[in-house]
């Protein structure tokens, strides 16, 4: 295990080192001149040169980049062209939305685990065809296409027809231990945009789940505890389950990248403030050191939300941990 | 000649093959059946799956619509006005406000399928010639991913080593990004545009064909033919691109189609975000933003059509992603 914990480790240093000098290029050497951009469009030639040098933009580029990761771990990643404002402040302020948006979106995606469970059982019949064409639908619903429909049903053909106003529809509510809802109000904001983000997973997952839970309950170690006399309650939850689940834990894990960006596109169509809603408009203004930044910021999350999953998929699994 | 009973079952389970063809020719000794090609036997067991045959048929239905103007083009058609797709009713962005009283459009009717929008354009039109654009989308980006995946996949299985270090954890980094903020990024420098996002698309998404097509490789280039290849002094190109990749497509196929799907959505996505595809241009995101206020206006059939040819699209490829898969993969025979 401590072998496979230092590989993995030694991975996620060169990804990081790959993830951050992508990002520097992007940023430093192919967008026109940053001192310009930062100085503003009438700034004088000898202002821009002074930025220029305080950034270190006349020294080459490898020297950048050395200098560029020294601040990335003092945690700065630059100020903001339109808002005159650090983007790790920005980040601060609007990653907790994201982070409880993305949670509550995983614990809707857990929900596909049982219905694949259930239609592999059940294989062929009215349920299992029902449940399997309605994820491969649903999976093929592009994020921000179901959100629009989610927030004009519910929020606004269901206030009509009961009149009754359930859903705060744009906008994120109070919080209490940085992520819980405080109150009625806030989970409101989160429930929609939550369950958009979280139905389509819950597709994938169902779909994933069923393959892999067929393809365990037609192996001989299950026709073993079949031929032993064990009741198929035993049979599917005591053997069955916990080789099932595997593989859709690391499908999981790799989902969490298209949450991020899905993550983007709802809280753009919710208009709830998050980092998705911050490089949304970050776009809009060309702000670069803050589409950058938020960008960095969520992959450095991913990273790490997958080497988690990795270790905990290790531990799980000797054969993964053991090979080479 | 033996019957497919357990003496049957249990050599087909007992020996360690590795390729379809092989498990092909063991089942069909058994079973009587004059042996299939790979493709007539992945077809044979694609067509008993229904949600990919129609999968399938609407795939190419789409393509044929969106590709109109191309296959006209191509057999000497080329009659209409550039841009504007043989099948249209009407022009795409021809503005009739008199089609849109109180700027709210007019609900589907006979003569506008779909209805018309804000300014009297004709929706289905509209919709018909984004048809061009996703698919344009799914074809080019795709196509240039798979040309980047298919040279680094195979010179890295092949050669291993530190060539193959070099581009595996390149492709490592590459799949750190979450895909579309890593798109949103390039579309950032690159700015908006049609070939911005064929580029964007395409360069970001090689590693999942390059690292696909190298775990095939290493199994194929262990195979006695390569061997003989070797040994009659064939050049590693020569191995490489002739007697290997072709032996490693099959996987490749089903990583196409749920590509193009994938490609088509992000550039909805981009789109929709306002980075893609710019105007007067129709692309079903863009449709999508710019007629998302007309529908809490209660103009419900701007909206919903585009979403509508957007979310079938994405369906049919998946479906017939998932189906090929299936149908491929050697542990899923009966």
């Amino acid at each position: 295990m401590l072998s496979y914990i230092v590989r993995r480790l030694f991975q996620l240093v060169i990804v990081l080192i790959g993830v951050t000098l992508i990002t520097f290029l992007i940023m430093f050497a192919i967008p026109g001149d940053p001192a310009r951009q930062l100085a503003g469009k009438s700034a004088t030639p000898e202002r821009i040169a002074t930025i220029s040098e305080q950034l270190g933009l006349d020294r080459p580029l490898h020297v950048q980049y050395y200098r560029y990761l020294g601040r990335l771990l003092r945690g700065d990643l630059g100020e903001s062209y339109a808002l005159q404002q650090p983007v790790t402040e920005l980040i601060r302020e609007n990653a907790p939305n994201t982070i409880q948006l993305a949670l509550a979106a995983v614990l809707i995606e857990l929900l596909g685990i049982p219905l694949g469970i259930y239609s592999a059982l059940r294989q062929y019949t009215f349920w299992d065809t029902t449940l399997t064409t309605t994820a491969l639908i649903i999976w093929g619903i592009p994020v921000f296409v179901l959100g629009v429909f989610v927030q004009w049903f519910f929020g606004l053909k269901l206030q009509e027809w009961t009149g009754y106003d359930m859903f705060q529809l744009t906008g994120a509510g109070d919080n209490i231990l940085w992520i819980v809802p405080a109150d009625w109000g806030s989970w409101s904001t989160l429930i929609l945009p939550a369950v958009t983000l979280g139905l389509i997973s819950v597709a994938y997952i169902s779909y994933m789940q069923r393959a892999s839970m067929l393809e365990v309950i037609r192996s001989d170690y299950i026709r073993t505890a079949r031929a032993k006399g064990l009741s198929e309650r035993a049979v599917v939850s005591k053997h069955a389950f916990k080789n099932a689940i595997i593989p859709v834990m690391t499908i999981a894990g790799i989902d969490l990248g298209a949450l991020m960006g899905g993550a983007i596109l709802t809280e753009t169509v919710f208009s709830r403030p998050g980092i998705g809603l911050m490089i949304y408009q970050a776009i809009g203004a060309r702000d670069l050191p803050v589409v950058a930044g938020g960008v960095l910021f969520a992959t450095i999350i991913y990273v790490f939300a997958n080497l988690f999953v990795d270790l905990g998929y290790a531990f799980v699994d000797p054969r993964i941990r053991l090979e080479g | 000649m033996p019957d497919r009973d357990t003496s049957g079952n249990q050599l087909t389970e007992d020996l360690t093959v590795s390729t379809v063809s092989e498990l092909d020719l063991i089942e069909d000794k058994y079973s009587g059946r004059k042996p299939l090609g790979l493709w007539a036997d992945t077809w044979r067991r694609l067509k008993r799956n229904h949600l990919a045959v129609v999968g399938l048929c609407i795939i190419v239905v789409f393509l044929a619509v969106g590709m109109t103007q191309e296959i006209a083009n191509l057999v000497g058609l080329n009659t209409g006005e550039p841009g504007t797709g043989y099948l249209a009713p009407y022009p795409p962005n021809a503005v009739n406000y008199e089609l849109s009283p109180k700027g709210l459009g007019s609900p589907p009717s006979w003569s506008h399928l779909f209805g018309t929008d804000y300014l009297g354009r004709d929706v289905f039109s509209r919709t018909l010639v984004a048809t061009r654009i996703s698919m344009l989308v799914g074809v080019i980006a795709v196509s240039i991913a798979l040309i980047i995946g298919l040279i680094l996949g195979p010179i890295s299985g092949y050669y291993g080593g530190a060539v193959d270090s070099v581009i595996m954890r390149t492709a490592d980094v590459f799949f750190a990004f979450p895909y579309i903020l890593f798109v949103l990024l390039i579309m950032t420098v690159l700015g908006p545009g049609l070939w911005n996002v064929f580029i964007a698309i395409g360069i970001l998404s090689w590693a999942s064909y390059a690292r696909l097509n190298r775990g095939s490789v290493l199994s194929v280039k262990a195979m006695e033919y390569v061997e003989a290849a070797r040994a009659q002094g064939a050049s590693d190109l020569r191995i490489i691109f002739r007697h290997v990749l072709p032996n490693t497509m099959a996987p490749i196929y089903v990583a196409i189609a749920m590509g193009i799907g994938g490609a088509i959505v992000t550039e909805a996505a981009l789109s929709f975000l306002g980075i893609g595809i710019q105007p007067p241009d129709a692309s079903w995101g863009k449709m999508i933003a710019d007629y998302l206020t007309y529908l809490q206006a209660g103009s419900w059939w701007m909206v919903t059509f585009p979403s509508i040819a957007l979310t079938v699209t994405v369906f049919a490829f998946i479906s017939f992603g998932n189906g090929l898969r299936d149908a491929t993969d050697p542990k899923l025979k009966e």
